[in-house]
């Protein structure tokens, strides 16, 4: 005997936004006839803050806040104790996607899914079959995507910069090496405030550099901080470096920066009583002998059209 | 052993005009009807030939090549999609790569997705141990960390590791780890930034694309089912992104995700156009604008030549999908490649393949595909190519280093638009010559248009000539200055007076007399040159007028490059000679020094064919040249004789050629003339070796003589063929087979009869019928089979020949010779004489006969019985006894063998009946009797 529980969304991408109506089929796949307990769904969403390793040994008396953080939470259910007849049997449901009413202090109210390294921010179904006294409950899950509604677009906050030997030290650059090669290096980047679903643009431009170029590179960081008053941790990692100048490029021409942001891996910057979620871009050149200029722009990434 | 008839001949007293039956006819009966062939129009050359080969199952192999063609060109008569025209185009330069940049270098190729190759191949194990360790590396090897590089691979070797890539990701792709295929077409566009062998770069490239047209084709597929389900036939213009289901917009949009986050930018600019027509399935508006920004992201590639040829995939897949659309972005990416021109030149690149060993020439040609591509796009659509190659050259005017992007300008442009700014070209080039690597093709190319020029007045050719010059003087090394030479001759020949080509033609020899290297190195490319010119210049004659012409054609020493410009020179020479005669003495002294090297060339060694080649070429010469005086016509066939003595081929010519003259000759020239005509020819034909040729000579000759009334030499040549009777062989070689000689004697015997009826006998001989004598005698002491058919015939026509002599009038005369009715006047002792002969030439044919019976061909019995039977009635005396006894003994041989109801023995029959004759009908009376009786 044996039976199998499958959540299946309506909406393929999985995406839906506050307020809409997650609608879909659980589908009980069963080889005999089979009697439970009731079946019920959960709607579930949290979010996990996790220290890093090296700040572990200070920030384990916080334990408290770093809990994971409930968002929501709805139990419905689907079929009451009976028996479900041989074969596939689909058990429609809809469960509204709304945040929870009575809001307690610190309560974000329901945050854009977001998978990060110390932040995760998770929904998911959770389907259970509970059964007779000596049959183990069945379980299945599903995650599915909480997106904000999209704004109207904010004002483009375009930013400038030029790169030479002077602006490095001036940002108190390291000065290891001796001697700095002489470059001279223009970037722009059209928007620092960026919509989630397009793509980063801006471009380089290398009007004199007296070594070879090996690459240039775009980095997408983000910047998790968890904690609360008492004190916090912020990492800053790397969600994915691309090239966007390979080898020594040619001196004074725009090359374009284009970078599509990966879906799973950012949200719109978010800051909440008990953690913040922020980005950061960072331009590198890196020359033929390894060493490496980079320039850093914070970002502001919103759900907006 | 038959019985003894004595012949005598009967003597016909007066010819009658009209002696033969006569009726009048409508027409000539040998008028053949003239066939009437009419090519239908509508059927092509092609069906012209299968008619003929239509018995055959299979068509002619090269036919079918020829055909396969045809249908290609066929097909783009009718509406051709841009998309099409765009593929075909690519695909004939695509094998033009391949087949043009190869190398002999090792290479290297770096993958984890490779079956383990030699490795696995050692490792066919025996104990299970082994084969667990074995089973778990390669689970190790595919794993992503392991990647290896394999080095030192030959080009094949590489060609086979990158199908196995191919095939990999098909099996990969089938076996539904679509993420392994991907990472398989990262690796392989990361191959692509890889110049370490750049020679072969080019082709890389080529193999490299295909396997990601094929992923990207996997993923369009399996997107097109997703969508549509497996059993559509959308093609991709058919495909509207709103019918595309939310699914398959969600997997496509996944791709894209995927690729975007590509670390290196080679391979992630690489997918992405692998990737580029599935942005249908998401937004048709998605793909322009995706061209576009592609064109500008491939700036951060900083190898030129990667980013060239990233520029001509991004091209082709942008022509595949947006057709005659895409003509703006082959624009796009042909500026953004001008803007980065200087990249080509800048010292780390040439650092980079100076330490590969490669020429800049050889770099800079590396190149010259992928602006071929651009251009090619850019201008296939361009209504307004003259301004288009105006912007362009105003480009090459303003950057150094503009050879590379010239010499791909002048080859994409049409000769009508290179033409009119020619000058200007050949400007910009001087400015540069010095330094420039690709001057050589630049001037082909260049050149190679100008021959186009149909207009004389379109261009300064004068000025473009002159300024050619001074570049091409300096030009080295030699070979390079030939290449160019040959389009640009051509050019001066067809548009400018001979003193201008005579004056390059000089400086020609100047120039490769200062060069220092003989000439003959050079033998091939001047080969080439020489042939162009040949073939261009408007008059061939004007060549030789030059007197520059022919040391150029001597510039080559060694023996064997001069046979070979000689030959090609004049079998040139004589396709383009039009007119039959050559008078001019230049002309025929050139060609005559042309032809003595052919012939010098010719030894013992030398093959048959090309000794008739060769020989075929100087009789062109010798029938053409033409001499007003006949003294001079002979001694220049003096000369020929003396100068090719080696090939028989023209000696039979030259007596042929003599022979004619003497024909000509007329008295005005006096008999010495034909004389030694006749006597050219008499010692020519001895030096030949087949000697079938030489009997038909001396005959030939004889002939002409005896027309001249030079008896003495007609004598000569007829005793010297008689002495040649009996070396005739049975069989003689020709074009490799044996060929049975027979019927050809046979003709030359009958022929040489029929002339001995007009030839008058030599008095002073002791004998009558001298030569005739001597011929019989020769007959007879040949050992011939009796049964041979040739021996009879030849005896049958010898009796005609022998009656004929006794008559009082001959049938036919020469004018002014006088035949032997005329010098004997039938003489009894002439006549007995001949009679003499006759019998015994009679009673040979009877043991022929015999012999026949004794060898059972009876039907050939029968013949002859009834030859022999018809000179009887016809030729023979039946009055005389004898005579009217072998006829009828011949007839009622022939009645034994055979029925006479033959048509033959019919028509005989009848002659004898209307004959009129008494004697005749008393035959036919007795005849028909035995015939009824039998």
């Amino acid at each position: 005997m044996s039976v199998m529980l499958n959540i299946n969304l309506k909406r393929t991408s999985k995406i839906y936004h506050e307020g809409e109506v997650i609608a879909g089929v659980v589908v009980v796949e069963t080889n005999s006839d089979v009697k439970h307990e009731g079946l019920s769904l959960n709607m579930e969403g949290c979010v996990n803050l996790q220290l890093s390793t090296k700040n572990v040994g200070i920030f384990e008396a916080f334990s408290n806040s770093i809990k994971p953080m409930n968002l929501i939470n709805t139990v419905i259910e689907l079929a009451p104790p009976g028996k479900i007849p041989v074969g596939i049997t689909e058990i429609p449901f809809e469960i509204p996607l709304r945040a929870r009413q009575a809001i307690s202090p610190g309560y974000p109210g329901l945050l854009e899914t977001y998978h990060g390294v110390f932040v995760n921010i998770m929904y998911t179904l959770k389907c259970s079959m509970k059964r007779s006294f000596l049959n183990k409950p069945l379980y299945t899950s599903c995650q599915f995507f909480v997106q904000y509604r999209q704004q109207d677009p904010a004002p483009l906050k375009p930013v400038r910069c030029e790169i030479t030997p002077a602006s490095i030290r001036a940002c108190g650059g390291s000065l290891s090496r001796g001697v700095m090669p002489q470059f001279q290096i223009y970037a722009e980047i059209h928007t620092t405030v960026c919509p989630l679903d397009k793509p980063i643009t801006g471009k380089i431009r290398v009007d004199e550099c007296s070594v070879p170029i090996k690459s240039i590179e775009l980095q997408l960081v983000r910047v998790e901080t968890c904690g609360c008053a008492e004190g916090y941790s912020k990492d800053a990692t790397e969600i994915q470096n691309i090239q966007i100048g390979d080898g020594d490029v040619c001196r004074g021409r725009h090359i374009p920066l284009y970078m599509v942001l990966p879906r799973l891996f950012t949200c719109p910057t978010t800051t909440t009583v008990n953690f913040k979620i922020e980005f950061e871009l960072n331009i590198a050149v890196i020359f033929e002998d390894d060493y490496l200029v980079t320039e850093n722009f914070p970002i502001l990434l919103l759900r907006t059209r | 052993m038959p019985a003894y008839f004595e012949w005598k001949c009967l003597k016909k007293q007066k010819r009658l005009m009209n002696q033969c039956p006569s009726f009048e006819v409508s027409n000539h009966p040998l008028k053949t009807d003239p066939i009437l062939f009419k090519e239908s129009v509508t059927k092509n050359f092609m069906d012209y030939f299968n008619k003929w080969s239509g018995g055959f199952e299979e068509v002619d192999p090269l036919l079918k090549f020829g055909q396969m063609e045809l249908e290609d060109d066929m097909e783009p008569i009718a509406v051709v999609k841009p998309t099409e025209s765009f593929a075909k185009a690519w695909n004939s330069r695509r094998i033009g790569i391949l087949n043009k940049y190869t190398t002999g270098e090792k290479l290297t190729i770096v993958s984890s997705f490779l079956p383990g190759g030699e490795q696995t191949l050692i490792r066919q194990v025996s104990n299970l141990n082994e084969k667990v360790k074995h089973r778990l590396e390669q689970l190790d090897d595919f794993d992503e960390d392991s990647i290896r590089k394999t080095i030192g691979l030959s080009q094949q070797e590489f060609v086979t590791k990158i199908n196995m890539l191919s095939d990999e990701i098909k099996k990969a792709w089938d076996t539904e780890q679509r993420v392994k295929a991907f990472k398989i077409g990262i690796q392989c566009s990361k191959l692509l930034s890889d110049v370490s062998v750049m020679q072969f770069y080019p082709s890389k490239f080529i193999f490299i694309t295909d396997i990601l047209d094929t992923f990207g084709n996997l993923v369009f597929d399996r997107l097109k089912v997703k969508s549509f389900g497996s059993k559509t036939n959308k093609t991709i213009d058919d495909i509207v992104p709103n019918e595309v289901p939310e699914s398959a917009k969600e997997t496509c949009q996944n791709w894209m995700y995927k690729m975007a986050s590509i670390r290196e930018l080679l391979p992630r600019l690489y997918m992405e156009m692998s990737l580029l027509k599935c942005y249908i399935f998401i937004s048709k508006d998605e793909i322009k604008p995706a061209v576009a920004r592609i064109t500008n992201m491939i700036r951060g590639i900083g190898n030129p030549l990667v980013a060239a040829y990233l520029r001509v995939y991004l091209c082709k897949v942008a022509s595949k999908l947006l057709g005659n659309d895409s003509a703006q972005f082959f624009y796009n990416n042909l500026k953004e490649f001008l803007e980065e021109y200087q990249q080509i030149f800048n010292v780390t690149m040439r650092k980079k393949y100076e330490s590969q060993l490669i020429t800049t020439d050889k770099y800079l040609s590396l190149y010259v595909p992928a602006v071929d591509w651009l251009l090619y796009g850019t201008l296939i659509l361009n209504d307004s190519r003259h301004a288009l190659l105006e912007e362009f050259l105003q480009t090459c005017e303003q950057i150094p280093n503009n050879e590379l992007f010239l010499c791909c300008i002048l080859s994409a442009f049409d000769a009508p638009d290179v033409i009119k700014k020619s000058s200007q070209i050949l400007q910009l080039i001087q400015n540069s010559a010095d330094k420039m690597v690709m001057l050589t093709e630049l001037l082909m190319t260049l050149g190679e248009h100008l021959c186009t020029t149909e207009n004389y007045r379109q261009v300064a050719s004068e000025a473009l000539i002159q300024s050619w010059w001074k570049i091409a003087n300096n030009i080295r090394p030699t070979v390079n200055f030939l290449l160019v030479l040959g389009p640009w001759l051509q050019f001066a020949c067809t548009h400018l007076s001979t003193q201008y080509v005579n004056i390059i033609l000089r400086g020609t020899i100047r120039y490769m007399i200062k060069c220092g290297t003989p000439a003959d190195e050079f033998s091939g490319q001047f080969q080439i040159v020489i042939k162009r010119m040949l073939k261009s210049i408007p008059d061939v004659e004007e060549l030789f007028l030059m007197d520059a012409f022919m040391p150029l054609v001597e510039l080559v020493q060694s023996a064997n490059a001069r046979t070979l410009l000689a030959k090609t020179v004049l079998s040139i020479y004589f396709t383009r000679h039009t007119s039959v005669h050559i008078e001019d003495h230049i002309v025929i002294a050139c060609l005559l020094r042309l032809c003595c090297i052919l012939h010098d060339s010719i030894t013992a060694v030398t093959v048959e064919d090309e000794n008739k080649l060769c020989s075929e070429l100087i009789n062109k010469f010798v029938q053409a040249v033409t001499y007003q005086d006949l003294e001079q016509q002979l001694n220049f066939y003096v000369e020929c004789r003396s100068s090719f003595i080696k090939l028989d081929g023209v000696l039979i010519t030259l007596v042929h050629a003599v022979n004619t003259l003497a024909a000509r000759a007329n008295d005005s020239n006096g008999k010495w003339l034909q004389r030694a005509c006749a006597a050219y020819c008499f010692i020519t034909v001895p030096s030949l070796h087949c000697t079938l040729t030489k009997a038909h000579l001396y005959l030939l000759s004889g002939q002409v003589a005896l027309l001249n009334n030079c008896i003495g030499q007609a004598e000569a040549n007829f005793k010297a063929l008689i002495g040649l009777i009996p070396d005739i062989p049975e069989y003689i070689l020709e074009d490799a087979q044996k060929k049975p000689t027979n019927l050809r004697v046979a003709g030359i015997l009958s022929d040489f009869l029929s002339t001995l009826l007009v030839f008058p006998d030599n008095v002073e001989s002791n004998c009558k019928a001298y030569i005739l004598n001597g011929f019989i005698r020769t007959m007879e002491r040949i050992h011939w089979r009796k049964t041979e058919p040739l021996y009879y015939g030849v005896l049958l026509r010898t009796l005609d020949l022998l009656c004929e002599l006794t008559q009082e009038n001959y049938s036919y005369h020469i004018d002014s010779v006088l035949s032997n009715d005329k010098l004997y006047a039938s003489e009894a002792k002439f006549i007995e004489t001949m009679e003499k002969y006759a019998t015994k030439i009679c009673q040979e044919l009877l043991v022929v006969l015999h012999v026949r019976g004794d060898s059972k061909d009876q039907n050939r019995q029968y013949n002859l019985a009834l030859e022999l039977f018809w000179r009887v009635i016809r030729r023979g005396d039946l009055q005389d006894k004898s005579m009217y006894n072998l006829a009828v003994n011949l007839w009622m041989l022939g009645l034994k063998l055979q029925d006479t109801n033959s048509i033959f023995a019919k028509s005989l029959l009848t002659v004898l009946e209307n004959d009129g004759n008494l004697i005749s009908a008393q035959l036919f009376k007795k005849l028909d009797n035995a015939v009824a009786t039998s």
